[in-house]
């Protein structure tokens, strides 16, 4: 059991990440992007099928990483100057379309599971230490401490910066912070863009563990948008404590013969309870600040 | 009112006049199946677009068609085949199964490789008294219907077989399962493993049939746990091998279903780590395997992919004409089911076990597996032969 709960901590990290990327997105231009993973995904098997070109692995890195820049800078763009006085329902809409565009581009590009699997470059994959059965890699600090620095860099950025705080204006009031002269497009733009990278790195630290074909990493969105909900879409520190819990009560279900055939719906069924208890005390209507 | 009145009758002459010609043309297409001259109309529903697809599997069936026709055809007759995609939607199948079975009047359906066909059309081959020789039977209904007898062991023979492999030709007490289920094929996994059990007297010493997508390290280190040496499983293949790396499990036997026999999967496997495949033909990456010649000459001729499915449709497409050469007399639905409910067993190189269809109320006459192993990234067949579970 105790192994169980290793093993599922030490996937924890990956799915924090996840997470953080969906509430960063939402807190800073306002959005749930469902195209996140896919994003991502088309940023990582970029990177790879170079790297099976004979590419080095750092230029294939780095224009993997611009691809997804670039298309989620589009995405952005087309919110911004399209959708920007619709509300977050119309934009979320427009994202589950763009996903599934970029799911289908993605398939026909990079193939279907059985077919299009690549192996991902997996440096991080040393051992450390071990607990019990369980070895810990390299990959599980790296990751958990990727997710930790997230977290408290961009509270520190929204909180102490210029930018941080024009962020949070142009995410909250986007048409008072352009009145007092935020150049909100150009801004939300650059954040899309840097979203965008973000999560290619993202899905490419975690595809050696949580799936090698493109539509596995594109489907992530849905372990990345449970995570997100357990930090209410807009705290970063519960978002990481998200991540490491799914993981938890996977390992946890997994080595429960009683109820490891539901493995899948368990860590739902604990975030909808958790939902439900932090929300008790709400009053019908109660707007959500981000 | 007037209009109407004088419309009505119009409308109604038109629908009979549209009735009647439906009729008229179902009757001349023989509907029933009861042609005796011209082409022999033979019908496949495959997966051309959509999830699965198997866009080989009817040119193949077509290719082997096209040389007995160049040959003369069966008794003089020519034999044509009627693809239809159903893109894995079953409202497409159903409606396939329809345009073949009641309008185009095939006398059998040969060759059909869709994941939804067997399980939505199972009842109208029966009523139509029609019967379906997959090249590729994908779901639980493929091996369990009286009038369908897929060429491949399928899923659960396949198992069997697996089990056997890592219990009595690599000789391991430990063998555990780690399976993802789809839905409906629970019965057969536990019947498949009761099988081995009866045949070896072996136990599984940890079983999960519920492994999803995420993370595979617990099921790793549960696997671990019970000191498993040979693990069957049949999900993603990267992560997995991955993660199995990190945790120290070179000395495992990992074996894989037919489902993961792919050039990418191969590649998968680090290097080290111990990768087995089940395959359901002669492995199709070795074409000196017995009868892999005459498939991939033919595949090559017609620029067809060389795929194990496509080992199928030639299979099926092979047993179907050796049966029809053998009748006498007219070939229509009735003769030609007529013809395989009573047929003798074929033996064919590319499988474990001979062919049959036979009167049985279900089918999966296939058995056995050979098994290739992952070596720098790519599947090598090894040299065991097909290993058939009681069959020494």
């Amino acid at each position: 059991m105790l192994n169980s709960v290793i093993a599922g901590l030490s996937s924890g990290g990956g799915y924090a990440l996840l997470g953080l990327c969906v509430v960063l997105t939402y807190r800073l231009v306002a959005v749930v992007n469902f195209a996140m993973a896919a994003v991502g995904a088309m940023g990582a098997f970029t990177m790879v099928s170079l790297t099976d070109d004979g590419l080095n692995v750092w230029p294939a890195l780095f224009l993997g990483v611009a691809v997804s820049a670039a298309l989620s800078g589009v995405l952005g763009a087309v919110l911004i100057r399209w959708f920007g006085e619709h509300n977050e329902r119309t934009k979320a809409a427009v994202t589950v379309a763009v996903y599934v565009a970029v799911m289908a581009v993605g398939l026909r590009l990079f193939g279907a599971t059985s077919t299009g699997a690549r192996r991902f470059p997996a440096p991080f994959d040393g051992a450390v230490f071990r607990i019990g059965d369980v070895v810990v890699s390299w990959a599980v600090v790296v990751s958990l401490a990727f997710a930790v620095v997230i977290t408290v860099g961009v509270e520190v950025m929204l909180r102490r910066t210029l930018v941080g705080l024009r962020l949070q204006a142009l995410s909250e009031r986007p048409g008072t912070a352009q009145v007092v002269g935020i150049s909100a497009p150009r801004l939300a733009t650059a954040v899309w863009v840097a979203i965008g990278a973000l999560t290619a790195l993202v899905i490419i630290l975690v595809a050696p563990r949580l799936g090698g074909d493109f539509s596995t990493l594109g489907k992530l969105i849905v372990t990345a948008l449970a995570v997100a909900m357990v930090g209410g879409f807009r705290n970063l520190p519960l978002t990481l404590g998200g991540g490491l819990l799914l993981g938890c009560l996977e390992g946890v279900s997994a080595s429960l013969s009683e109820v490891r055939e539901y493995r899948g719906v368990i860590p739902f069924l604990v975030i909808l309870v958790l939902l439900w208890w932090r929300s008790r005390h709400e009053v019908w209507d109660t707007a959500h600040s981000r | 009112m007037k209009r109407s009145l004088v419309r009505r009758p119009a409308a109604a002459v038109l629908a009979l006049a549209f009735t009647l010609a439906a009729t008229a043309c179902a009757a001349d297409d023989g509907n029933d199946g009861g042609s005796t001259k011209g082409a022999i109309k033979v019908g496949s529903i495959n997966g051309v677009t959509g999830l699965f697809q198997t866009p080989e599997v009817p040119q193949a069936v077509k290719a082997v068609f096209d040389e007995v026709n160049a040959a003369g055809g069966i008794n003089g007759r020519k034999l044509e085949l009627i693809s239809k995609d159903d893109a894995m939607n079953p409202q497409r199948s159903t409606e396939n199964e329809v345009e073949l079975v009641q309008s185009k009047g095939v006398v059998a359906l040969v060759g059909s490789s869709s994941a939804v066909d067997c399980g939505v059309n199972r009842a109208a081959y029966k009523t139509a008294k029609i019967i379906s020789i997959p090249a590729v039977g994908v779901d639980p209904a493929c091996f369990n219907s009286p009038d369908i007898a897929p060429v491949n062991p399928g899923p659960f023979k396949l198992l069997t077989a697996m089990l056997y492999y890592a219990s009595e030709t690599l000789h391991h007490d430990k063998v555990c399962l780690y399976y993802t289920t789809l839905p409906g094929s629970g019965g057969g996994i536990s019947d498949a493993i009761k099988e081995w059990e009866t045949l070896t007297g072996k136990q599984l010493a940890a079983k999960d049939t519920a492994v999803g997508e995420g993370d595979p390290t617990p099921h790793l280190i549960a696997a671990k746990q019970a000191g498993c040496q040979a693990v069957l499983y049949n999900a993603q293949v990267g992560p997995w091998f991955a993660q199995a790396q990190t945790q120290g499990m070179q000395n495992v036997d990992f074996i894989m279903g037919a489902n993961s026999y792919t050039d990418a999967n191969a590649k998968l496997v680090p290097a080290g780590m111990r990768a087995y495949v089940g395959t359901e033909w002669q492995p199709y990456t070795d074409t000196t395997l017995p009868g892999n010649a005459r498939w991939a000459e033919l595949m090559d001729k017609r620029g067809i992919q060389r795929t194990a499915f496509s080992q199928g449709a030639v299979m099926a497409a092979d047993v179907f004409v050796q049966v029809l050469k053998g009748m006498k007399g007219d070939i229509t639905r009735k003769t030609v089911t007529e013809a395989f409910k009573k047929m003798s067993p074929i033996e064919y190189p590319m499988v474990g076990s001979p062919w049959v269809f036979g009167p049985d109320d279900k089918h999966n006459p296939v058995q056995g597996s050979r098994f290739v192993k992952a070596v720098d990234g790519k599947w090598q067949v090894l040299p065991e032969g097909f290993i058939v579970p009681g069959k020494k």
